[in-house]
């Protein structure tokens, strides 16, 4: 039967992408429905029991600025929170949260229930309904047909998923959840290029059976952090400490002599795993002469004992996950609650999207999370809101919006995925953003709360606490540019015992902010003395704004140049090959990468200067002749 | 129009004309103008001003014309210097302009600029593409000639530590809880230090090499006895203005700097090319392909007496040769040819003299419109890249110890991008491969 109710958007999927997509696109208006297996599990984390960390709280950051659920759903969930990278200047300077899975879940099943526009519905999607080149809406299981203008599938690790534990394996989107066949063997067969990657998870052990006393403590940093601008630390809840233990050489020895039993080396796994997030197996047996190996203990909720043993992700055969986790110190006694399994999936090559995530071949279709090849939840829900936002939009006959790589890590992410695909499990990372020294986690609401609120996805709330800030950061401005340290002068002094640098000439304070080592706290109560008054965190704010000035002028250049290239387009079927003087690696390199504009063919590597020159000239002639014809 | 970084050059071909000119393009010139010449000239008019240095003394005085866009030759801000030519004022107004913000153009960029603004017709794409590529193809050749031989290998090593401490510190920076060796952070500026030495010291030694090879390379070639040496002692003794006359740092390798007409031209006489002999002439010939190889122009001589006029040519021996080459026969007054240029050959007598007057009027032709910079240009731009890498090592340092890891480690993207220039690569390289591969990352 068909659905009485027409929606704008359908959003499939209930978990970090698809709640933010859901939750984007019912913000700006559109009448959006969201379409899970399972209602119980919308917000659940199917990994490790945390959110954050470097290059991705950078990207809740900007999820929060764009009036995305994450990062406050993180401060009323967060158990742990740390700054990493505290001594590292502040570009890369990043916050990560352990998370109550319950408490999160609840945060984010709560945003969802409570926004306008937005409806949830139960029922497992095994079709999708296109006309020609364009999405109508989809099928669910019992045969009911949802219409609607615009389709976002985030269906994470579902789609042709295979569980592995040891050489069993079995059909699986998640432990214990059955995956989406239907759909992927629908997908499959649109033209779109399709691959599959790996995941794993370690075995979760019962902290009742572990001795937390030969372990480290890792406690919660005071002040604490928070993860939203709009938080303070009082949301946050009773916060528990992580532990970290090591594994050893008769752990490495246990796992070496089960190799033979691995899905991993035997060959059963073709899908391929992430670099940076090996399962103990391949660590083993690549770094060899590692004595032991880093394992977080990280709880998974106040109302649970159940832990997470981050870094012994695996798929050997349960007996010998049981004897690997027992040789470690601390889990000598330990009761392993749920096996480790490795997973595979389906995902389909992101370079068949455009920048708003919408597939290249069906208008209306949007893709985002894992299914585009990425990992984490960080990543998924940037890429949600975005895709949701764009379909959203594209309903009301609006342009897409698509943050650029100087703007956003959430343009990296999309710019990296549309134009150069992926071999590996995607995850962020700060060094992926050449323009990282402005992206900071610390001004991601300068840079995009405005856009938000122009979009339609910032409400009266944040804007005022955004507006509110950014008079103080203008009025904090204007006072210490406008206030001279004369040498000599009563101030100067008091200035000079913060800043620990003499002043030898009449300098501004803001200026003074520049130099090295400046005790904010010392100089705030210096000013105070004197009658100046300004917040101490406005002037930590503009302390960064002071130092990063000069490298983000330099940097404006460059940008101008990229903005420049990203005018000028490359048709997909540009005659590479006609252009003397490229190598011919280059020339293949071009006609399979086929870039859109100057600027994404600059990103590819091996592309120097004068091919680029090469190529504007050849562009500029391909326009001309196409205007001509 | 959009804002584009100054770029300067030497506009002139090389040499010691009476008057040379530095051309100065891009955004932001009317700061450029008051730091060289005081004020802003009127607009396309020729003025006459000392160019100054930035102490005010003045570097030379001529004229100084100023193109604002988008009335120009690139369709951007442009100002010419038009001073006393010679390689010593033309330097000193290039290094100026540097100091005021320019860098030095990369091969063909003035005509890729304004044909990228129009100035130049479309249907002439074509030209200028080949015309950047051979630019670049010829400037390479000639930095690498003008340099230590082993100048890109030296950058090439230097570029690899310098990404070696990157990874080190962006492992660092995306990885801080993992259990890597990381550096701490005095060691990583000792290593930084390092790299900064090791680039400083390159540069003075790129700097003391020997003086400036300008001007146009040619190589004589071909068969032994075909009358190369007679031809070097020929184009020698018409030379009135014979600079230098050095013996080849190989006993078989016979170099001398000329000039025609004005243009400096670097004679370099070889080896017979044949296969077979001894041990000592087949270095020598190695010697000969390897200058054939790096030479702007070849002479490719034949003996009249022994090939027929249309005989396997000289030539044809020399195999696949990126430069021009020019076929000449040889000893024509012992054939009864008739010296002088006809069907692509240039008959002379070098033992008398006949047609070697045609001859220099080619070679003269070609020196003239060799396309790109020249060897002089081509290593400036190389030496300042060094320098702006040494002094980016540098920065890195200080940053790195005041706690700016970050911004230390932009500095050190910043030393390879320079590196990156001289050695025509980009450096958007698999720095996270590297860390994937050098440390064991994992939670």
């Amino acid at each position: 039967m068909d659905h009485p109710q027409q929606f704008d958007v359908i959003v499939i999927g209930g978990g970090h992408a698809g709640t933010e997509a859901a939750l984007a696109s019912a913000r700006v208006g559109a009448n959006t429905l969201l379409l899970t297996q399972s209602i119980e599990t919308i917000g659940q984390m199917s990994c490790n029991p945390a959110i954050g960390g470097i290059g991705k709280s950078h990207l809740v950051r900007e999820i929060d600025a764009l009036g995305g659920a994450m990062a406050q759903a993180t401060d009323r969930a967060g158990i742990q929170f740390r700054t990493l990278n505290s001594r590292k200047g502040p570009a890369v300077r990043a916050t990560r949260a352990q998370a109550d899975r319950v408490l999160y879940r609840n945060a984010i099943r709560s945003a969802v229930e409570h926004c306008d526009n937005l409806a949830v519905f139960q029922q497992s999607v095994v079709d999708l309904d296109i006309e020609g080149d364009r999405v109508r809406g989809v099928v669910t299981q019992m045969g009911l047909r949802f219409e609607a203008r615009c389709v976002v599938l985030t269906t994470g690790t579902f789609l042709g998923g295979r569980i592995h534990v040891g050489l069993q394996h079995q059909p699986g989107g998640r432990a214990g959840d059955a995956p989406s066949n239907a759909l992927a063997e629908r997908l499959r067969a649109l033209p779109l290029r399709v691959d599959r990657l790996k995941t794993g998870t370690p075995p979760r052990i019962d902290g009742r059976t572990v001795d937390f006393g030969v372990m480290e403590v890792q406690s919660s940093e005071e002040p604490r952090p928070t993860m939203s601008m709009l938080s303070t630390p009082d949301v946050h809840p009773r916060q528990v400490p992580c532990h970290i233990t090591h594994t050893n050489a008769r752990t490495h020895e246990i796992i070496r002599s089960a190799l033979d039993r691995s899905p991993m080396f035997t060959g059963a796994i073709e899908g391929v795993g992430p670099r940076y997030c090996p399962s103990i197996e391949d660590k083993v047996v690549r770094f060899a002469e590692r004595p032991a190996h880093q394992v977080f203990v990280e709880p998974e909720g106040l109302e649970t004992h159940e832990l997470y043993p981050n870094g012994i992700s695996t798929s050997l055969p349960f007996d010998v996950q049981l004897d690997a986790v027992r040789s470690i110190a601390g889990f000598e006694g330990a009761h392993v609650t749920r096996p480790g399994y490795a997973i595979e999936y389906d995902f389909f090559d992101p370079r068949d999207l455009d920048p708003s995530l919408q597939t290249r071949c069906i208008e209306g279709l949007y893709f985002a999370g894992q299914i585009n090849g990425t990992t984490g939840y960080e990543e998924a829900a940037a890429q949600g809101l975005l895709a949701g936002l764009n379909a959203a939009r594209a309903v009301a006959g609006e342009d897409p919006w698509c943050p650029e790589r100087y703007e956003a890590y959430i343009g990296v992410l999309v710019d990296d995925l549309v134009t150069l695909g992926v071999t590996e499990p995607y995850r962020m990372f700060t060094s992926r953003a050449e323009y990282r020294l402005r992206l900071r986690q610390d001004n991601a609401d300068q840079r995009l709360t405005a856009q938000g609120r122009a979009l339609g996805l910032v409400d009266d709330v944040r804007w005022s606490a955004y507006t509110a800030k950014k008079r103080e950061l203008e009025r904090g401005t204007a006072v210490l540019a406008g206030v001279v340290a004369v040498p000599g002068s009563d101030l100067a002094g008091a200035v000079v015992d913060a800043t620990d640098e003499p002043i030898e000439k009449p300098v501004s304070l803001f200026d003074i902010l520049k130099r090295p080592g400046v005790d904010v706290v010392g100089l705030v109560g210096a000013l105070r003395a004197h009658g100046i008054a300004v917040e101490e965190p406005v002037v930590s704010q503009l302390e960064i704004d002071a130092k990063y000035q000069g490298y983000l002028q330099r940097q404006d250049e460059e940008i101008a140049r990229v903005k420049a290239n990203e005018g000028v387009t490359l048709r997909p079927d540009f005659d590479y090959r006609g252009i003397s003087g490229l190598s011919n690696e280059l020339k293949d390199k071009l006609a399979v990468r086929q870039p859109a504009t100057i600027a994404q063919a600059a990103r590819i590597p091996g592309v120097t200067p004068a091919a680029l020159s090469l190529l504007l000239v050849h562009a500029k002639r391909d326009a001309g002749e196409q205007r001509r014809a | 129009m959009l804002a584009r970084e100054m770029i300067a050059a030497i506009a002139t071909p090389p040499g010691r004309g009476g008057i040379g000119i530095v051309r100065i393009s891009g955004t932001g010139l009317e700061a450029m103008l008051r730091g060289l010449v005081g004020r802003v000239p009127a607009p396309r008019m020729a003025e006459l001003s000392d160019f100054c240095d930035a102490d005010g003394t003045a570097i030379d005085r001529g004229i100084v014309i100023y193109f604002p866009s988008p009335r120009s030759m690139t369709g951007e801000d442009v100002v010419e210097l038009q001073g006393h030519g010679g390689p010593v004022v033309m330097d000193a107004l290039l290094e100026r302009a540097c100091q005021l913000g320019a860098r030095i153009a990369r091969p063909g960029e003035f005509t890729e600029r304004a044909f990228l603004n129009d100035k130049i017709d479309l249907a002439q794409a074509e030209a200028v593409a080949d015309l950047i590529d051979s630019a670049s193809t010829r400037a390479a050749r000639a930095a690498m000639r003008s340099l230590d031989g082993e100048f890109s290998a030296r950058v090439t090593e230097i570029d690899r530590a310098v990404l070696d401490l990157r990874v080190f510190l962006e492992a660092a920076i995306d990885f801080a809880e993992e259990e890597i060796d990381f550096l701490a952070d005095s060691d990583a500026v000792e290593r930084i230090r390092a790299v900064e030495g090791r680039i400083e010291r390159l540069a003075i030694e790129s700097r003391r090499g020997e003086a400036l090879r300008e001007g146009l390379d040619v190589v004589i070639a071909g068969q032994p006895n075909a009358g190369k040496s007679s031809l070097l002692n020929r184009l020698l003794a018409e030379n009135r203005a014979i600079v230098t006359d050095v013996p080849g740092t190989t006993r078989d390798l016979l170099r001398a700097d000329i000039e025609i007409e004005g243009v400096p031209i670097r004679l370099t006489d070889t080896a017979g090319l044949r296969a077979g002999g001894g041990r000592v002439e087949t270095i020598g010939v190695e010697r000969a392909r390897t200058a054939i190889a790096q030479a702007d122009l070849v002479l490719a001589v034949e003996d009249a007496t022994a090939v027929a006029p249309g005989g396997t040519t000289a030539s044809e021996s020399l195999g696949d040769v990126a430069a021009s080459r020019i076929r000449v026969r040889n000893k024509v007054d012992l054939t009864g040819e008739k010296p002088g240029d006809g069907g692509g050959v240039i008959r002379i007598s070098a033992l008398k003299g006949d047609g070697v007057d045609v001859l220099r009027a080619v070679i003269a032709k070609i020196a003239g419109v060799a396309p790109g910079e020249g060897a002089y240009l081509a290593r400036k731009r190389h030496l300042n890249a060094l320098r702006a890498a040494s002094d980016r090592c540098a920065a890195a340092r200080e940053r790195l110890s005041e706690g700016f890891g970050d911004l230390a480690a932009e500095e050190l993207r910043q030393v390879q991008a320079h590196l990156g220039d001289i050695v025509g690569t980009t450096t958007v390289d698999d720095l996270l491969g590297e860390i994937f591969s050098t440390f064991c990352i994992g939670k």
